[in-house]
């Protein structure tokens, strides 16, 4: 498995976005970096990734080691970093788009969905031994998407207001045309040869970047790509979901779930909407038998599933953490908390803040 | 029997006529708004000094008090802004502060000695030079609501400067006035009492009010209400006992940084009060131009701008890399910290206000320096585009 984690970059006086990418990768060249950085849509965003790792502790050891890094060179420079799906105040107008050539033409192409696109997530991917493997974990896992989004959900405010949603973050991600999900297609050559030429023929794709799905393959590197995850305020988290996928993903290849079909995506975005609206509060339904039960409640009975998996993939610690998540809540419950204790956004921005940097708020 | 109506009638109206050509400047010519408010002072300026070959000019124009509050918000502003754990995680970038203030003092120091002015006049230019001014960097910061290691350097250099400056100005005074009066007490009096005093009641200020605004549960308009007014008592008391109140309000907006409360912050620029008084500073600073001594001092002033921007610059590139910058942002740094008189303009009225006479001085400072001030808001607006950190796709 890997993890991707877009960070925001803030400004410590206005607790703002601040434009400084450039600054903190030019300082951050200078010394190698555990794992890898580069820049994101805005210059208000930075995105880390991960080497490939096997188990809780390593991808833990890294992803502590790169914020550690990360904090240090933003010191130097006045700048802080936070996760958070959304930054609680910034207005989309305000942002600017990096000076590369792939982010200057997404931005003539989608106008200010561009800027909008100033939203933070966390994508994990999975190392599959096959394309059909690929294929068959992506549809298998289109159930539990909900999960992730309400265990992630760290974006209940979006430009000063509170949005009633755990996570506003993909309501910009679901305006762009090619977002949604993988038509139906188990089979790599069919899929490949079939839908994916077609699509390129119509000159409206040319790469598997260009589909902002859902879960979506990504040939280059073997795995699949999740990308629902609101990036969380911290890095203990964000390993957490990474080993609660990875253990899920491990449990779904020993086919003990029934085997993926198309009616599964009957209820696909009514249960994204719940997720994303209610978190873990959210109520989604069941396409095979057609019952509904709340969030929490189908997490607790997929974690005794995965326990297993999870003991012999090293990640027990990691569905520990899931667990807590249940009990006192996700990330969106932590922020509007802190907003009632301030009443003001900026405390929000502040409480994210200090929370990435591992500091008890 | 006209002087006092005029007095009365011509301060707002050209105040209203400054308003109306930084706006016409700002959308048919791209100048910046306070550069247009300052050529309307330098046009007062010239006018003043013909009219009084024609009758006698006793305080027709005076903004002096509401351009000393106005300086206090800026200042404020701009203590509030530095984060003084920034120099604490970044050594180097605190060394290279007081090594590039130390380099242009000396440097002036020994250009103007080679103009032949005396000691102490060399040390009071030298120290008046050395500050960069941030009348003209907030308002463009602000403006184009920049964000990057230039905006941030010049900001935290420019609050850096201006402190040691105003140390070494109090203490060129001090020795001026033991030169005067041959009193040791009046001497250490006005130079390291009026620090400490300015600067305790700074810091009383930064501390009461934003406890007084959490008492307030204070929202961010009110909050901004709040922080004028205080800058306003704390520069009119600091103003009426012979005290700093640059260094006042400066240390009231560091201290109110150290103890603040987000919740409880005033808007940047302070909204639109801001934006009034900005006007009123700038056309009385434009209005100190000293029109006689333009042209005989003008190779003094291309000197003592090129000594300036050369030690910055240098300071700057020696620094460059161990704290973190890279060498084109420290060149366009060096460009950010250029203005300078305005802000040694304002510290030589207060002086002249306990009696303290700095005429030669003032003339340095109000000749081609202060032209270069006023221009300096475009030159900071193109740096900063130049170094990609303005907002708004600017």
């Amino acid at each position: 498995m890997g993890v991707e984690l877009e960070l925001q970059l803030i400004d410590p006086t206005g607790l703002d976005l601040t434009n400084t990418a450039p600054d903190l990768l030019h300082l951050l060249e200078r010394k190698p970096f555990p794992g890898d950085v580069k820049p994101e849509m805005t210059e208000s965003m930075i995105e880390i990734s991960t080497d490939v790792q096997t188990d809780y502790d390593g991808l833990l050891a890294q992803l502590r080691d790169i914020r550690d890094v990360l904090v240090t060179a933003g010191d130097k420079l006045n700048v802080r970093i936070a996760g958070g799906g959304t930054h609680a105040f910034q207005h989309w107008s305000e942002q600017a788009i990096v000076n590369k050539p792939r982010y200057q033409q997404l931005s003539d192409l989608y106008g200010y969905l561009a800027k909008q696109f100033t939203v933070f997530g966390q994508h994990v991917h999975i190392g599959c031994e096959s394309a059909n493997s690929a294929l068959f974990l992506l549809h298998s896992l289109n159930r539990y998407l909900p999960h992730f989004i309400a265990l992630s959900a760290s974006s209940p405010y979006f430009q000063g207001e509170d949005t009633l949603f755990d996570s506003a973050r993909l309501n910009s991600v679901f305006a762009f045309p090619l977002s949604g999900r993988a038509p139906f297609v188990l089979d790599w050559e069919v899929f490949e040869n079939g839908y994916f030429r077609k699509m390129e023929a119509t000159g409206v794709v040319s790469s598997m970047k260009d589909f902002y799905w859902d879960i979506r393959p990504k040939p280059e590197f073997g795995t699949i790509e999740l990308r629902v995850c609101d990036t969380p305020l911290t890095v203990e988290r964000a390993a957490a979901l990474a080993c609660y996928l990875q253990s899920l993903c491990s449990y779904l290849l020993t086919n003990a779930d029934p085997a993926p079909n198309e009616d599964d995506y009957l209820v696909y975005n009514f249960n994204r909407f719940q997720a994303c609206r209610f978190g873990l509060d959210g109520m989604v339904v069941d396409p095979r038998n057609n019952r509904s039960l709340s969030l929490r409640e189908d997490i607790l009975q997929t974690l005794d599933k995965v326990q297993l998996h999870a003991g012999r993939l090293g990640c027990r610690a990691a569905l520990d953490d899931i667990r807590r998540i249940l009990a006192e809540g996700n990330h969106a419950s932590f922020l509007r908390r802190r907003f009632a204790d301030c009443r003001n956004v900026k405390g929000v921005v502040d409480a994210a803040v200090h929370a990435f940097r591992g500091d008890a708020s | 029997m006209l002087q006092p109506i005029w007095g009365d009638i011509a301060i707002p109206f050209t105040l209203l006529l400054a308003w109306l050509l930084g706006e016409l400047g700002r959308r048919t010519l791209g100048i910046s708004r306070i550069t247009s408010y300052g050529f309307v002072g330098i046009i007062i300026a010239i006018i003043l000094r013909v009219s009084q070959s024609f009758f006698q000019v006793d305080d027709l124009w005076s903004l002096t008090l509401l351009a000393q509050i106005a300086f206090g918000l800026l200042l404020f502003e701009l203590g509030y802004r530095v984060n003084l754990g920034w120099p604490r995680r970044n050594p180097w970038l605190a060394l290279s502060a007081v090594t590039e203030a130390v380099a242009t003092f000396v440097a002036v120091f020994f250009v103007t000695r080679f103009f032949e002015f005396d000691i102490v006049s060399s040390l009071l230019l030298a120290a008046l030079i050395t500050a960069t001014s941030p009348l003209t960097i907030l308002p463009v910061v602000n403006e184009l609501r920049s964000s990057g290691q230039v905006t941030e350097r010049t900001l935290h250099l420019s609050a850096i400067n201006c402190v040691l400056a105003i140390v070494a100005f109090n203490a060129i005074v001090g020795y001026r006035v033991l030169e005067n009066t041959g009193t040791l007490f009046n001497a250490v009096w006005n130079s390291f009492i009026v620090l400490l005093v300015s600067a305790g009641l700074g810091m009383l200020f930064g501390v009461a009010l934003p406890r007084l605004l959490r008492i307030a549960h204070a929202d961010e308009k009110q909050s901004t209400v709040a922080f004028a007014l205080g800058i306003t008592a704390l520069t009119l008391v600091t103003h009426s006992l012979h005290f700093s109140p640059i260094l006042a309000t400066l240390t009231f907006g560091l201290t109110a940084r150290h103890h603040r409360d987000v919740r409880h912050q005033a808007q940047p620029n302070f909204g639109s009060l801001g934006d009034m008084l900005i006007i009123v500073l700038f056309v009385h600073i434009g209005s100190r131009l000293q029109p006689e001594a333009f042209v005989p001092g003008l190779l003094l002033a291309v000197a003592l701008l090129a000594t300036r921007y050369a030690a910055k610059s240098l300071v700057m590139l020696m620094f460059a890399r161990v704290s973190g910058l890279s060498i084109r942002k420290a060149l366009l740094t060096g460009v950010a910290l250029l203005p300078t008189a305005s802000f040694g303009i304002l510290l030589l009225e207060l002086a002249a206000q306990q009696g303290l006479d700095f005429s030669g001085a003032f003339a340095v400072m109000g000749g081609l320096l202060l032209v270069v001030d006023i221009l300096s808001p475009m030159i900071l607006r193109y740096t900063l585009i130049a170094a990609g950190e303005t907002g708004k796709g600017v």
